[in-house]
């Protein structure tokens, strides 16, 4: 799994979040099976080339938020999930949703309008 | 981060006078295991003086420098066998081939890793026979690295320690730095003009201006809570932001959050690059 991730260090987002987005798409995605086992907090680091430390905390996170699950003297894996709690793909698009939502205001455009150019978009 | 323990090296408001300049201005900073700082600034900011200053190379004007619970103007042997460092111009063992110079360097320190030592002359592509003063500038800067970590120092100060080498051979090296700081618990400061390979390999930033030390911080939390900020029209600066650096109207801040958004008209996160220009604008 470890070519399905990779970090911008020049963009302003932490890698640390970075990492734990992708990782959370992969999941919701299915390119991350359930009880899937990670590559090392080590291995990532390297294939990445950043701070372990940096990994570390992006696995915390998602360990946190129920994404996966560390068992004493065991890999992660990715966490088994009720089928009533699946996250749909879409419903991760939240926040960029609402930041676009925050410019069309600024910009008075509509629902309507900012639909369409979104259905136009997408076809293109 | 647990600071129970002892840091490795601290600096506890230090200051150096160069004859009519002050080079470092009341500076504290304190390193401990795992650490990888990564030390930012202009030319002349004070970066080689404060590594100079660690390793009691030149004498503080004020304040105290020390290093595995000593100061850094009367260290032992003992403490000096745990010590790496790469200067930006490496020096020394001229008219030596590169074997007999590392087998001099080696009998200063008992904790020499030999096949560390080996398999780091493989991969840098060193040969052992080749004269040191005939090495290019990226060879040279190979072997003082290979000098100043085959015995896994517990602080290891690299200043521009991988400007000469190739972007293969400086990926490499990243990895290699990870490993001595978490395996052996030693703590690493550097400087580099490279700020993506500084965002990829620090844990903590500092970051000088001047003689002083304008920023030190986790990285994450760098990107996080710095932000190129305009505040909404008669909207006063809120308390807990602390103001880098002004361009009219454009404020560069730290100990940003969440809440300071609805009083501003603009805000923008800056990646490394981006905050090192800002700040010197």
């Amino acid at each position: 799994m470890l070519e399905l991730l990779n970090v911008n260090p020049s963009s302003g987002d932490p890698i640390y979040r970075q990492l734990s987005e992708q990782i959370v798409r992969l999941i919701v995605g299915g390119q991350l099976q359930q009880q899937q086992v990670l590559p090392s907090v080590r291995q990532i680091a390297e294939h990445l080339t950043v701070n372990p430390m940096t990994v570390s905390r992006a696995i915390q996170l998602l360990v946190e938020q129920g994404w996966l699950e560390r068992r004493r003297g065991q890999p992660t894996r990715v966490a088994a999930r009720e089928e009533s709690e699946t996250t749909s793909g879409a419903q991760l698009l939240v926040p960029q949703v609402e930041a676009l939502i925050a410019q069309a205001t600024q910009l008075g455009v509509s629902v309507e309008e900012l639909q369409d150019v979104i259905a136009k978009v997408w076809h293109k | 981060m647990d600071h129970n323990e002892q840091p490795i090296l601290a600096f506890q408001h230090l200051s150096k006078q160069f004859d009519d300049q002050l080079a470092i201005n009341d500076l504290s900073m304190a390193l401990y295991p795992g650490m990888v700082v990564g030390l930012l600034g202009q030319n002349g900011a004070g970066k080689s003086t404060l590594m100079r200053c660690a390793l009691g190379i030149v004498d503080v004007s004020q304040g105290q420098v020390s290093l595995l619970g000593e100061s850094s103007g009367e260290l032992s042997s003992k403490v000096k066998e745990r010590l790496g460092y790469v200067p930006q111009q490496p020096f020394g063992y001229e008219g030596f081939t590169v074997e007999k110079a590392l087998q001099l360097h080696r009998s200063f320190y008992p904790d020499w890793d030999i096949k560390l030592e080996q398999d780091w002359l493989a991969r840098f592509e060193l040969e052992g026979k080749k004269q040191v003063q005939r090495l290019s500038v990226g060879q040279r800067q190979s072997l003082a690295l290979i000098m100043a970590m085959a015995y896994r120092p517990k602080l290891l100060i690299l200043d521009e320690p991988v400007a000469s080498l190739d972007p293969i051979a400086r990926r490499e090296f990243m990895s290699d730095l990870f490993d001595l700081a978490l395996d052996s618990g030693s703590a690493v400061l550097f400087s580099s003009h490279i700020t993506s390979d500084l965002e990829r390999v620090a844990s903590h930033l500092a970051l000088m201006k001047k003689g002083k030390l304008v920023i030190f911080k986790e990285i994450d939390r760098v990107r996080e809570e710095i932000r190129l900020i305009t505040l909404k029209a008669n909207q006063s600066l809120p308390n807990e932001l602390l103001v880098l650096n002004q361009l009219g109207e454009q404020l560069l801040v730290d100990n940003y959050h969440e809440g300071i958004a609805p009083l501003c008209d603009a805000v923008a996160s800056v990646n490394l690059e981006q905050l090192f220009m800002e700040l010197h604008r």
